[in-house]
């Protein structure tokens, strides 16, 4: 029993699940204590961790200490005579949160947002600075001035007169066709 | 619990109703069982339910039968209002006889406890 544990490292084995203690799964090393391996888990591994779409881990959240001794031991008789606080217990014993805390909203969206506007805001004020104090004017062909001249001079050279600027000028009356 | 190809959702929910009413079965198929049938795209049957919780109760795990329903009823989705009470309503005697509590007389239907942000331990 114990050579075919060995191999399989940290997998949950059928066999493997059925041992009173956890610590013979792990190899060496025990990561879980004696926490009772009951179940496959999300992927195998006897590891804990509150997932919404596998609720049922593969260890218990606690180990089986002498504060839960007491309250185990009722678990094996009339469910009826637990009191409130006692399943509450039994419930924490076996797992770490509740499915309605582990979909509990964070409020991180606010963060996010708040993160995202200031990053844009900031590289906003970056070119607003490189504008001011990095880049050399825009250059003397860009004003308006000196489009309408560019243009002017394309007409009087007539280019591209079949088919492009030139053929929608009306030369006679000096205006758009 | 082999699928055959062409299952009846009545099969379906016979077949894993029987599972769980294996009189051997461990907290391991339980929940193995469990998975399989919230991976399905649907809300299990009140009598499975019924049939895992009697399950739950031969291996002695109080706790997995209030998990059991917390999954149920995570899995109703936004008609939770509508198919959850449906399924309380019709496994209440076997909550009763159990003496199982729901999620919610145990207040866990709401957030209860809040856990420190693993960022913010160290």
């Amino acid at each position: 029993m114990y050579s075919v544990i060995a191999s399989k490292g940290a997998h949950v084995t059928r066999g493997a699940a059925k041992l009173s203690t956890s610590a013979q799964v792990c190899g060496s090393i025990s990561k879980i204590g004696n926490r009772d391996v009951v179940g496959h888990g999300f992927n195998g591994e006897a590891s804990y961790m509150d997932r919404a779409d596998y609720p049922f881990p593969a260890v218990r959240f606690r180990e089986p200490a002498s504060d839960f001794t007491a309250v185990l031991e009722k678990e094996r008789g009339d469910w009826n005579k637990l009191s409130i606080e006692e399943k509450k217990k039994l419930y924490r014993y076996s797992f770490c949160q509740t499915i309605a805390e582990l979909k509990a909203p964070t409020g991180e969206w606010k963060f996010c947002i708040g993160a995202t506007l200031f990053m844009s805001s900031l590289s906003l004020w970056i070119y607003i600075w490189m504008k001011t104090y990095v880049y050399s004017p825009l250059p003397e062909s860009t004003k308006e001035e000196s489009k309408r001249a560019q243009l002017r001079r394309q007409l009087d050279m007539r280019i591209d007169p079949i088919d492009g600027i030139s053929s929608r000028w009306d030369y006679d009356n000096d205006k758009w066709k | 619990m082999s699928a055959s190809t062409h299952e009846t959702d009545e099969e379906f929910d016979a077949r894993f109703e029987s599972y769980f009413n294996r009189k051997d079965i461990d907290g391991w198929e339980i929940r193995k069982a469990m998975h399989d049938l919230l991976s399905e795209d649907l809300v299990p049957e009140p009598r499975i339910i019924s049939a895992a919780l009697q399950a739950c109760r031969r291996v002695n795990d109080f706790a997995l039968c209030v998990r059991i329903l917390e999954s149920v009823r995570n899995k109703c989705g936004n008609r939770v209002n509508e198919i959850y009470p449906y399924v309380i309503q019709e496994i209440r005697p076997t909550l009763d006889t159990l003496g199982i509590s729901t999620p919610e007389e145990l207040g866990y239907d709401k957030p209860e406890l809040a856990m420190e942000d693993v960022y913010e331990i160290h």
